[in-house]
């Protein structure tokens, strides 16, 4: 084995090799990055393919790669829902938005919202809501490059712990290649890191039914066979405590239950005599849909009630039509067809990707544990009784244990290129929404070109420190403690705040035209603003800073907010767009140039709706 | 009266705003009609996504038969659906869409050119006889 102390050689040299490339390209992108058009949106002129491949890298976060086969392992059936959402959001995308975006044929959402209502209120809204969106959406980012880094070096620099190492290295990298690069550097970068983790993906369930004798059915049936089990850290004196109903202690049902070997540190634990100390156990899973039966691997119920089923469904289906750095890609193609052409081979790309992700949750759930029995499995990861303590260790754990060195390192370059190229969109979102949407607009509006570029450069760089203060701040702030899978949390947080920030205005600013700049306001703020509450809610609940009892906990223990405040964000346009009436008088231009195609005919008949190469310069 | 668009004129008749683009002519009522046929599809689609999406949940929390009888090793109705042909009915819709959308956009296309040409006519058939 390749290893030194904790050190993973093989899959560090891996993900130097990403990192290298990743930074190359940016430096040898540099040169053809001249104009504002090129450093936000690659000149416009980015192709079906590589715009296809470039959305789904940036979409393909931490979340995605590590996180669905992780919630798949830990919650089965409720697992596979967040493949199946993030994956059907796409449709929303391409049937409302995808091509009317182009159409109008500006550089940020917030462009959108000013050309569509005609007030610089309703775009200081908009960026406002593209920032709050976006760094919500860069901090699980960053908590996955602290962890990874964790798992797969365990050493810190600077005397920073090895967490704060993973996330200032991963920033710094990021800051530099957007910086240089801008988008046409982003975009590269993304087509490359999007295919390398499909393909790291897609090997982990190659190997998974050639080393590892998978058969999809039959595994299926053999995991739901037993009962869904989750982990628990407990203290002995809660392992000890007599139920007086059923004359039973927690500690009966754990010695039925776990293996002679994963007892032994449990019974030693007890033997000390020490009622708070700590040791982890397995513990039969409710069924929080259906209470009254098991809870098994194959059924829904380990995660959601019923009012969170659909209201989870809904928030990952219009998050992603809602998501500033995903919307931002639709202006870099060069028609609205092409923008529609784009959306589905994003839909094949990523539907692929998410087809394997639960494979490898399942297949995890039976080879981890056969190589846990078999005193085979892997060092860096903790276990209690063959299950991980840490679901989100998954990947790297079934990769080692399936290919070794070599495959456990094209995961973990896989997870680096996630972070990457998910930063590198939501950094340019941000960057844009700033220098572009602001300093463009309202501060210095006759600002020469050269110096527009080295505003968005420096926004890049001020929005890298921001991401470095926030994953600074996660662990600071106990949020890992109160969160067991908190990737997956973060990124839904973030689908929630688009989908009651945005996608309400977006629907409704392109499908009906009495909408109103002071309807689209309220709606953006009742939806954005609700989101916001909710999530805020939710976390003092998480850390127990709302107690037990009465209406506080009950707003806190809402999930996911999308069910309430993506209607009442409609709700509120409408209502107020009828009693304010004050259309802008331009609405016909307006209307044109989201639904008009004269733009769309003339460059067909000039050949001119084609794409060109990414490395060319110029703008349309 | 006329404004521009990046190369989009438009211009302020005495029947509308028109946009122009190279030779092609985008009205008012052009622009209505595409609204209406984009519109028309769009809901369509959208409308056959929501409840095929939203009855999974649905099925999930009232159906017995679809969460908790298996079908196939363990595969129920419902993890077989949300891990494998879920993905296959958003690959046929989006590609169903596409398609149809872009027929939609080059007949409409065709039809704007010809409302267009008949405004145009028509204004000048009214400027002569004015």
């Amino acid at each position: 084995m390749s290893s030194v102390g904790n050190l993973n050689v093989v899959a560090i040299i891996m993900v130097i090799i990403v990192t290298v490339f990743t930074v190359g390209l940016a430096i040898l992108v540099r040169r053809f990055t001249r104009t504002t058009a090129d450093f936000y949106l690659a000149g416009r002129k980015v192709g079906t393919f590589a715009n296809a491949s470039a959305i789904s890298g940036d979409y393909l976060s931490a979340a995605s790669f590590l996180g669905v086969a992780a919630a798949v392992y830990a919650s089965g059936l409720d697992g596979v829902w967040f493949a199946a959402g993030f994956a059907g959001g796409f449709i929303v995308v391409v049937l409302f938005i995808a091509s009317a975006l182009r159409r109008f044929g500006e550089y940020t959402v917030a462009d959108f919202a000013y050309g569509r209502f005609g007030s610089n209120r309703i775009r200081l809204v908009t960026v406002v809501m593209v920032l709050l969106t976006s760094l919500f959406y860069m901090a699980p980012q960053m908590y996955g490059a602290g962890t990874t880094w964790t798992v797969l070096v365990g050493a810190g620099i600077f005397g920073l712990s090895p967490y704060n190492t993973g996330v200032l290295i991963v920033a710094a990298i990021i800051m530099f290649y957007v910086a240089v690069g801008g988008m046409k550097a982003t975009t590269l970068n993304q087509i490359f890191q999007f295919w390398w983790l499909w393909t790291a993906m897609f090997l982990v369930v190659v190997f998974a039914f050639t080393v590892g004798n998978f058969n999809y059915p039959q595994a299926l049936q053999e995991v739901t066979d037993e009962d869904l089990l989750d982990v628990r850290t407990v203290t002995v004196a809660q392992l000890t405590e007599v139920d007086p109903e059923t004359g039973e202690a927690m500690i009966d049902g754990v010695r039925e239950r776990m293996s002679d070997r994963a007892l032994e540190p449990v019974e030693a634990a007890i033997e000390t005599g020490d009622p708070e100390a700590t040791v982890g156990v397995t513990l039969p899973a409710q069924n929080k849909l259906h209470t009254l039966r098991k809870m098994w691997f194959n059924e829904p119920g380990h995660r959601y009630d019923g009012l969170n089923q659909f209201s989870m469904v809904l928030a990952l289906v219009l998050g992603t039509a809602g998501l500033p750095h995903i919307l931002n890609r639709y202006y870099t193609n060069p028609s609205g067809q092409a923008a529609r052409r784009s959306t589905f081979w994003v839909l094949v790309f990523i539907g692929t990707f998410y087809i394997l992700a639960p494979i490898a949750g399942l297949a995890g759930k039976l080879i981890i544990d056969d190589a846990w029995r078999a005193g085979m499995a892997p060092e860096n990861a903790a276990y209690v009784d063959g299950l991980l303590v840490r679901s989100d260790a998954l990947m790297p754990t079934i990769a080692q244990i399936l290919g070794g060195e070599w495959l456990m390192g094209a995961v973990a370059a896989g997870a680096f290129a996630a972070m990457f190229s998910t930063t590198g969109g939501l950094l340019i979102a941000s960057a844009s929404a700033v220098g572009h949407d602001v300093y463009e607009k309202y501060v210095n509006p006759d600002a020469p070109e050269i110096k527009r570029v080295i505003v968005g450069k420096a926004s890049v760089l001020f929005f890298s420190l921001v991401a470095l203060g926030i994953g600074f701040g996660i662990p600071a702030a106990g949020l890992d403690v109160a969160y067991p899978s908190l990737i997956a949390m973060m990124v839904t947080w973030a689908f929630s705040l688009g989908a009651g920030a945005f996608v309400p205005m977006l629907l409704t600013g392109i499908w009906w035209r009495q909408t109103t700049e002071r309807g689209a306001i309220t709606g953006m703020i009742v939806g954005g603003g609700g989101s916001l509450f909710f999530i805020i809610m939710n976390i003092l609940n998480q850390t127990g800073r709302l107690g037990a009892e009465g209406i506080l906990p009950f707003l806190g223990s809402l999930t996911f907010p999308t069910i309430f405040t993506f209607p009442a964000a409609v709700l509120a346009i409408i209502i107020v767009s009828k009693i304010d009436g004050q259309l802008p008088k331009n609405v016909d231009e307006i209307w044109m140039r989201i639904h008009g195609t004269a733009s769309e005919r003339h460059e067909k008949d000039m050949g001119t709706d084609k794409a060109s190469g990414v490395f060319s310069s110029g703008q349309k | 009266m006329a404004s521009s668009t990046d190369e989009r004129i438009f211009q302020t008749t005495s029947r509308g705003v028109q946009m122009m683009h190279g030779d092609h002519i985008d009205t008012v009522e052009s622009v209505d009609v595409v609204f209406r046929a984009q519109r028309k599809l769009s809901f369509s689609f959208a409308a056959v996504f929501f409840i095929v999406t939203l009855s999974i949940p649905a099925m999930s929390v009232w159906w017995e038969p679809w969460y908790a009888v298996e079908i196939w090793g363990g595969f129920t109705a419902n993890y077989l659906f949300v891990s494998l042909l879920y993905y296959v009915f958003l690959w046929v819709m989006a590609y169903t869409y596409i398609k149809k959308a872009d027929k939609l956009d080059a007949s409409l296309g065709d039809l704007a050119d010809e409302i267009a040409a008949k405004t145009a006519a028509e204004a000048a058939g009214g400027e002569q006889r004015g």
